[in-house]
């Protein structure tokens, strides 16, 4: 499964690029995440929470951030192994200037999941994704709105 | 009294079935302290395992204890199976699994609500392996490897020469060929897999309730997998087993890990199989490639037939694969008369679910490119393919008709039924229902199909998987022996006993119906008991429900065993009337005398005397009236040193035709009309006869349009449930009409022959023609199954798309 998507925020590069690494902001705007430590450099243990079809169930999984290319791209890998089954995610994220205030966003990502997810929830699966990623982007605008706010 | 064989009179087990009074896995009460068991299974294709850390769901309240692959490994070494292959299956992966549901632990708990929530505690750590799933590509050099200490995915390859091919392919006019891919699909029970093992460490014994069906070959089997004598694994399996159409047979490794399990843990222990679990972890059909090749004369005639054979057995081949290559080898040139034939047969194995028994086995795999090929000899040659059928079909004179590969088919009469078929569609009038489709904006399509249905396998053929050399060497096997037990109270009162394990086919009422036959005693006072128990029952190696077996051979031994219970009656009554025995015979609850009437011997007091005054008895007669007959057949010979095997008893034939109209816009399939002659040789009872044929074209029905268990490239499997799993229901059902012919067999004291799997042989191919040929004005050649609405569409739009590209 894979696919791909952008959007405009609404702050400079810089200050985008910065929020998009925080691991604060990323424990509050990924789906289903209740716990966010860091193991090493760039790479975090999180407990995700997410149900997909009948399937629902807690994913011990790994994040790592790799290929980065200061200000311009990165790769979040994503590993999650838990009672309903595995998945093994992989985005890349692209970011430009357009101006001060805007930088455009864009992503690929590639996913696959394996165990009772995919038995019974591949139909739903891509919904299931699309629905993770916009809900990301959208809790990251917000954050991105307050920590404006609050500078 | 009127003779019952024969009459559709109502079953025994419906009263029961019907208030509730079943009595299935579920239903048997359990040993004190059972605990309850949840398997963790594998969410990979291929890994190895690194670790299993269960220490946290150990401490869940309620968990009893925990079994991993290394746990069970002192008390069980790999199951047999009838290859050279060294492949070493387990009840649960040891240090790597090879498909996704593979058992990796097992939780025993309090309670299975217990047992399910430790599961998710349990880590397992797992280094991922690329996985294999296309049938060809596991043959490839480079490709990954199951078991890498035999150094290739190929399980069993054999090839067979019969007759003169090479002849036939050079007198051939054309040499007509394709490639036919047939999909795993499975057989979904109501009942899923149930068992409860207890061990005994006082005895060294276990003993195992459980839904399974037989072949009682795999009771060895597991015996030997538990390294024990098989008097020490008694299973005994309820009276009522909900539906099984041959995927219980897969139960057999999980009854060996319960049984360890038990052992491990200390206390009896239960399982009852979820529906995701048997979809995706019981045990399936084998998909199949199939290259086939005739060679045709002009008028359609088939001189010979070449076929490459390459079967998916899954991630472990295991008893009775490879089975479906050969189950059907002595009819692998179906109803036709072709002497000359080769093929090429591979067992291989890849990272899906181990497949074995299900309804039709190996009979589909081998019908779909059959009769697919007889169809497209009629389009290329331009044939009507019902001459083509007619011009092949084995003529009723050339019976018993000896196959290329040494089958006997045992009776027939081909053309009469694939003639009455084609008389109950109105086939000569299809040219008018395909313009009144046309006028409604259809297609119209007719599909024949015309096949063999073999039925009580000999237990020699799964050795021809062996080459004569290597079968020389080893004990040969032959025979098809069932048993039947038949007993008298000293009220006279009849109780049987029979071993087929029946799973919803109406043995008691069948063998009730024989036993009133040969006795004299009204069918409703005899008391059938189809309860086995391995260790008191009378079964056979070759025991069970399959291969449509009750008919040929469950029914003979009954019918034999109440002939010896009969003699012994008349025995007696001709002792104590100072009569012949060859002027007596049995009406009406009495022994009566041919020539006189008036002379007589009540049943009872036959019956009395045997069990109350033994010293009343003829010279030398035991006391009591408890017969048991073990039946075979002789023609089920072991192969011999040329190949040549008569894989079953007795061979009964169906005729099909279907018409569908597809619709060219969604490209779903509606079949107006399935029409269906069957020879099954004498009837035993007509009601089930015919409840047997609409279940059996049900299951192939689904594996025609509806059924398959997908995977994903990557190994992943896609249809674990049934919103993804799609199986007929009553609405799918088309309009169906059978129809019989009886030819009797001359090898059964019945005429009877096997039924109930013909269908489910028969409809995927049938119902794949019918689609071609509704179909056939866009080019489109059908070569692999479901024919689900998105499949069709695909196909007439890459059609049109062509056709257009072509018009440019």
């Amino acid at each position: 499964m894979n696919g791909e998507g952008s959007l405009t925020l609404e702050a400079g590069l810089q200050q985008s690029w910065d929020i998009l690494l925080d691991p604060n902001v990323l424990q509050k705007c990924i789906m289903g995440c209740n716990k966010l430590t860091q193991v090493e450099e760039n790479k975090y243990k999180a407990e995700l929470a997410i149900g997909i079809a009948a399937v629902k169930g807690k994913y011990e999984s790994t994040i790592e951030i790799a290929d980065i290319e200061n200000l311009k791209s990165y790769k979040l890998i994503v590993k999650g192994e838990g009672g309903p089954g595995n998945v093994e995610a992989t985005g890349v994220i692209h970011l430009e200037h357009q101006d001060e205030n805007h930088t455009l966003l864009s992503y690929t990502y590639e996913a696959e999941v394996g165990g009772k997810v995919a038995m019974v929830g591949q139909r739903m699966l891509s919904g299931v994704a699309k629905l993770i990623i916009q809900d990301f982007f959208k809790k990251f605008g917000k954050e991105l709105k307050n920590i404006e706010k609050s500078a | 009294m009127e003779k019952v064989i024969g009459q559709a009179v109502t079953r025994v087990e419906d009263g029961r079935l019907l208030t509730g009074q079943g009595k299935y896995i579920g239903d048997i009460g359990t040993p004190a302290n059972t605990a309850h068991i949840a398997i963790l299974r594998s969410t990979y294709p291929h890994a190895k395992i690194i670790s299993i850390d269960t220490s946290e769901a150990m401490n869940l309240r309620g968990v009893k204890g925990i079994v991993t692959g290394k746990d069970i490994l002192p008390y069980v070494q790999p199951f047999s199976v009838g290859v050279s292959a060294p492949v070493k299956y387990y009840p649960m992966a040891i240090d790597k699994v090879r498909y996704v549901g593979e058992p990796v632990a097992v939780v025993v708990a309090k309670n299975r609500y217990i047992a399910e929530d430790a599961l998710e505690k349990i880590k397992v750590v797992y280094e991922s392996l690329t996985p294999i799933v296309d049938i060809e590509k596991s043959l490839e050099e480079d490709a990954p490897l199951l078991h890498e200490h035999i150094g290739f995915n190929i399980a069993n390859h054999r090839t067979f020469h019969y007759g003169k091919v090479d002849e036939a392919f050079e007198e051939a006019d054309h040499i007509i060929k394709h490639k036919f891919h047939f999909p795993k699909y499975s057989a979904t029970p109501v009942e899923t897999y149930g068992m409860i093992a207890q061990y005994e460490e006082s005895s060294n014994q276990y003993t195992i309730h459980a839904n399974f069906h037989g072949p009682f070959v795999i009771q060895s089997v597991m015996a030997g997998a538990l390294k024990i004598p098989s008097n020490r694994l008694r299973i005994i399996v309820p009276k009522d087993i909900g539906g099984s159409y041959g995927i219980k047979a897969g139960t057999f490794p999980y009854i060996v890990l319960c049984a360890v399990v038990s052992r491990i843990v200390g206390c009896p222990v239960k399982w009852i199989e979820d529906r995701q679990e048997h979809l995706s972890a019981s045990s399936s059909g084998t998909d199949r490639v199939t290259y086939i090749e005739a060679a045709v004369k002009e008028d359609g005639k088939v001189l010979g037939l070449k076929m490459k054979l390459i079967d998916n057995v899954g991630a472990y081949i295991r008893a009775p694969e490879p089975a479906c290559l050969y189950r059907t080898h002595a009819n692998s040139t179906g109803a036709y008369d072709i002497p000359n034939l080769m093929i090429d047969a591979y067992a291989i194995m890849t990272n899906k679910l181990p497949t074995g028994l299900i309804r039709g086995y190996g009979g589909q795999e081998l019908y779909f490119p059959l009769e697919r090929i007889m169809q497209e000899i009629a389009h290329q040659l331009q044939l009507d393919p019902a001459d083509v059928l007619r011009r092949n079909l084995i003529k009723k004179e050339q019976f018993p008709y000896q196959t290329a590969s040494g089958g006997m088919y045992d009776s027939g009469d081909y053309e009469k039924g694939f003639e009455l078929a084609l008389d109950m569609g109105n086939y000569k009038e299809i040219e008018q229902k395909r313009e009144d489709a046309r006028q409604r904006g259809k297609l119209f399509g007719v599909g024949l199909a015309c096949i063999v249905e073999p039925s009580g396998s000999n237990m020699g053929y799964i050795t021809i998987a062996l080459t004569p050399e290597e079968r020389a060497s080893s004990l040969p096997k032959s025979g098809c022996a069932e048993a039947a037990t038949i007993s008298m109270d000293p009220m006279g009162c009849v109780n049987v006993r029979i071993s087929t394990t029946p799973s919803g086919q109406g043995h008691e009422t069948v063998s009730a119906q024989i036993v009133s036959d040969v006795l004299g005693i009204p069918r409703e006072q005899i008391n059938v008991v189809a309860e086995l128990d391995t260790s008191t029952s009378a079964w056979s190696i070759a025991s069970g429900s399959y291969s449509s077996r009750f008919a040929s051979l469950g029914s003979s031994a009954v019918f034999y065993a109440a002939h010896k219970v009969r003699k012994k009656l008349i025995k007696i009554a001709a002792y104590h009337l100072q009569a012949d025995e060859d002027d007596l015979t049995i009406e009406n609850g009495s022994i009566v005398s041919k020539k006189d009437p008036s002379i007589k011997y009540s049943l009872k007091r036959a019956a009395g005397s045997a069990h109350w005054n033994p010293l009343s008895l003829p010279d030398g007669m035991e006391p009591g009236i408890y017969e048991t007959y073990y039946y075979t057949a002789k023609v089920a010979e072991p192969p011999d040193e040329n190949d040549l095997v008569n894989s079953s008893v007795t061979y009964g034939f169906v005729a099909d035709m279907v018409t569908v109209e597809v619709d060219p816009d969604t490209g779903e399939v509606q079949i107006i009309d399935y029409f269906t002659v069957h020879d099954a040789g004498k009837l035993l009872n007509p009601l089930i006869v015919d409840g047997q044929i609409y279940g059996g074209l049900v299951h192939g029905l689904g594996g025609a349009m509806y059924e398959e268990l997908a995977y994903d490239d990557k190994g992943q499997f896609l249809t674990g449930s049934f919103m993804d799993y799609l199986c007929p229901t009553a609405p799918e059902i088309p309009n169906i009409t059978i129809k019989h012919i009886e030819t009797p067999s001359p090898l059964t004291p019945l005429g009877a022959k096997g039924l109930g799997e013909g269908n489910t042989m028969s409809a995927p191919a049938v119902i794949a023609n019918a689609v071609n040929d509704a179909l056939k004005p866009y080019g489109v050649m059908i070569d692999t199954l479901p024919l689900s609405p998105n499949r069709i569409w695909n196909l007439l739009n890459q059609a049109k798309e062509k056709k257009g590209a072509n018009q440019v």
